[in-house]
């Protein structure tokens, strides 16, 4: 990312930010009752969060996904492999690089959160915890769009899996819980406990979820397993672990280039 | 320097490399000739550290590529025959790039830079962008590349392919310069007057086996029989034969014009005898030129006769 293009994402990312929340400002005020837009920060905060998870969910794999296919299919890598750099270096470095630039489009909202907390409704506490989550959120989506990009040999099809595998984290993956759950529901009437455990076990692993269950109101079923844990918890240790599998993986691939160069 | 033991490498049922050797001294340049495919840059890239090979050893500098993998990247240099540059960067922002990735100190780094720059003759070029350089500027920009941690070991895989003729010169100039500096050099070629100049040994491998390797006057002498000197003679030729028939160590002398051809059976380091001897025997000459070998006919010979 040099040149104009790092300041024209950047700059179309914060403008894309600021439309949304600016819009749904400008509804909120003419139509809700001064008790909602006194508190409008509890709506356009997690608004603002949303949008951002969302374009992690394309940046992160975009940036990350081609660092190894590329330098492949520009023919720099086998330069790079013969270099005394370490595989170490080679990972640290590249996802290091996609994820610099992720987490310089995630802080330049900072300015525009700092607007809707100034708004009302939300804590601090609340906004630093949505902050971890994308963060981790952005690691782990680099770190397997990396191991993607050293599986396949073209960066294009390494880009296109790695965002098919952010879809089945996000959506599939929740998709397939609720699925189940109606099924069962529509067989003795009512979801059994076995499959709203699971069906809450699989939201935990959901940054999406994760964010909404700060929101408070969220329903969350007194007998559900793992209750007193918050869900944030759960999801960012499990996407922590999915960062740390990658990069082990990651690691293990770049050790070994000789049997695969 | 450099060493292959019967090394063999498989690539499923295709076999790129069957059974080769070799051993190139400290300070040798050796010339790799073969067609294309004929398993020249499978050899290299083993060499290289970036393939294992299926069965053998090979070592640079003594050191095992299999078991010491870093320790041979710290001394070799290598140069790929097709390889991709960074086109947005500088050409000083690639060099640093590497020399980074070389572990070059920072506080050498910009001197080092100069440095190979001025011996690739892209010193102009210092600030200006990669993807703006000539495809025989970018040649020249890997070989400075390959160049930045003083290796002892160059390995470059055909320098001058795809390289109009002014560059292909400029790059032959290059490794001349390289071997005077007293590297190790093993460059591959299919084009065998590429390397003729410059080499002092040669392998010629086929279809993956070698067919032939060692010093060029060795494998000329083995196979090209005697080895010619060309003299050219200020007063009669006639009398200068005469003088040359008197040696046991020329086989026959015949002139065109005044240039005689003498068939010499000796050891080509000791050539200068017979100068001195004809001097001494008071024949004028304007020339003596011991034939170069004729790496053209040697390579069609042999694989000529591995063909039949």
């Amino acid at each position: 990312m040099r040149g104009m293009r790092a300041f024209l994402v950047l700059t179309g990312y914060v403008l894309l930010l600021s439309i949304i929340v600016g819009m749904i400002y400008l509804v909120l005020s003419k139509n809700a009752p001064a008790t909602i837009v006194n508190q409008a920060g509890i709506i356009l905060t997690p608004v603002l969060i949303y949008v951002q998870m969302g374009l992690i969910c394309l940046i992160a794999p975009t940036f990350s996904a081609s660092a190894v296919s590329f330098e492949r299919e520009q023919q720099t890598f086998d330069l790079l492999v013969v270099s005394l750099a370490k595989p170490s270096t080679i990972l640290v470095g590249k996802v290091g690089a996609a994820l610099s630039y992720l987490l310089l489009t995630l802080f330049g909202s900072v300015p525009l959160i700092s607007l809707t907390y100034s708004m009302g409704g939300v804590s601090m506490g609340d906004i630093a915890i949505a902050y971890l989550i994308m963060v981790v959120q952005g690691v782990t989506y680099c770190s397997f769009s990396f191991l993607w990009s050293t599986l396949i040999r073209r960066s294009v099809v390494s880009q296109l899996v790695s965002i098919l595998t952010v879809i089945v984290l996000v959506a599939a993956m929740p998709a397939l819980a609720l699925f189940f759950t109606a099924l069962s529901a529509s067989f003795t009437g009512a979801p059994s406990n076995t499959f709203v455990n699971v069906t809450f076990l699989l939201l935990r692993t959901n940054p999406f979820a994760a964010v909404a269950s700060l929101i408070p109101g969220f329903p969350l079923p007194s007998s559900v397993w793992l209750r007193s844990v918050p869900i944030w918890v759960t999801q960012v240790v499990f996407y922590l672990s999915l960062m740390g599998l990658s990069l082990y993986l990651s690691l293990r691939r770049l050790r070994n280039t000789r049997n695969w160069l | 320097m450099i060493k292959i033991d019967n090394v063999t490498k498989k690539f499923g049922s295709f076999t790129a490399v069957n059974s080769v050797s070799l051993n190139i001294g400290k300070g040798e340049v050796f010339g790799f000739i073969g067609p294309n495919g004929a398993g020249k840059t499978t050899t290299i890239r083993m060499l290289a550290t970036l393939s294992l090979p299926s069965e053998g050893s090979l070592s640079v500098g003594g050191f095992d590529i299999v078991k010491e993998p870093r320790e041979v990247r710290r001394i070799i240099g290598y140069m790929p025959d097709s390889f991709g540059v960074y086109e947005d960067l500088l050409v000083w922002e690639y060099l640093d790039y590497f020399a980074a990735l070389y572990h070059v100190d920072p506080s050498r780094r910009k001197r080092t830079i100069n440095d190979v720059l001025e011996l690739t003759d892209l010193t102009i070029k210092y600030g200006s962008q990669v993807m703006s350089l000539s495809r025989g500027m970018k040649q020249r920009l890997c070989l400075a590349k390959t160049l930045l941690h003083d290796p002892e070991v160059l390995l470059l895989d055909e320098p001058a392919s795809g390289l109009d003729p002014h560059a292909r010169i400029e790059i032959r100039e290059l490794i001349r310069e390289l071997c005077r500096m007293g590297k190790t050099i093993l460059v591959s070629s299919h084009i065998l007057t590429e390397l003729a100049d410059f080499c002092s040994s040669i392998g010629i491998i086929e279809r993956g086996e070698m067919l032939a390797a060692g010093r060029i006057d060795e494998i000329t002498a083995s196979l090209a029989g005697n080895q010619v000197i060309e003299i050219t003679v200020k007063g009669d030729p006639l009398a200068a034969i005469a003088v040359l028939e008197e040696r046991t160590d020329i086989a026959r002398a015949t002139s065109d014009g005044r240039v005689v051809r003498a068939e010499y059976t000796g050891a080509s380091e000791d050539v200068d005898v017979v100068l001195e001897y004809l001097v001494g025997r008071g024949v004028k000459l304007t020339a003596f030129t011991p034939a170069s070998a004729n790496l053209e006919d040697i390579f069609l010979k042999i694989t000529r006769g591995a063909v039949a």
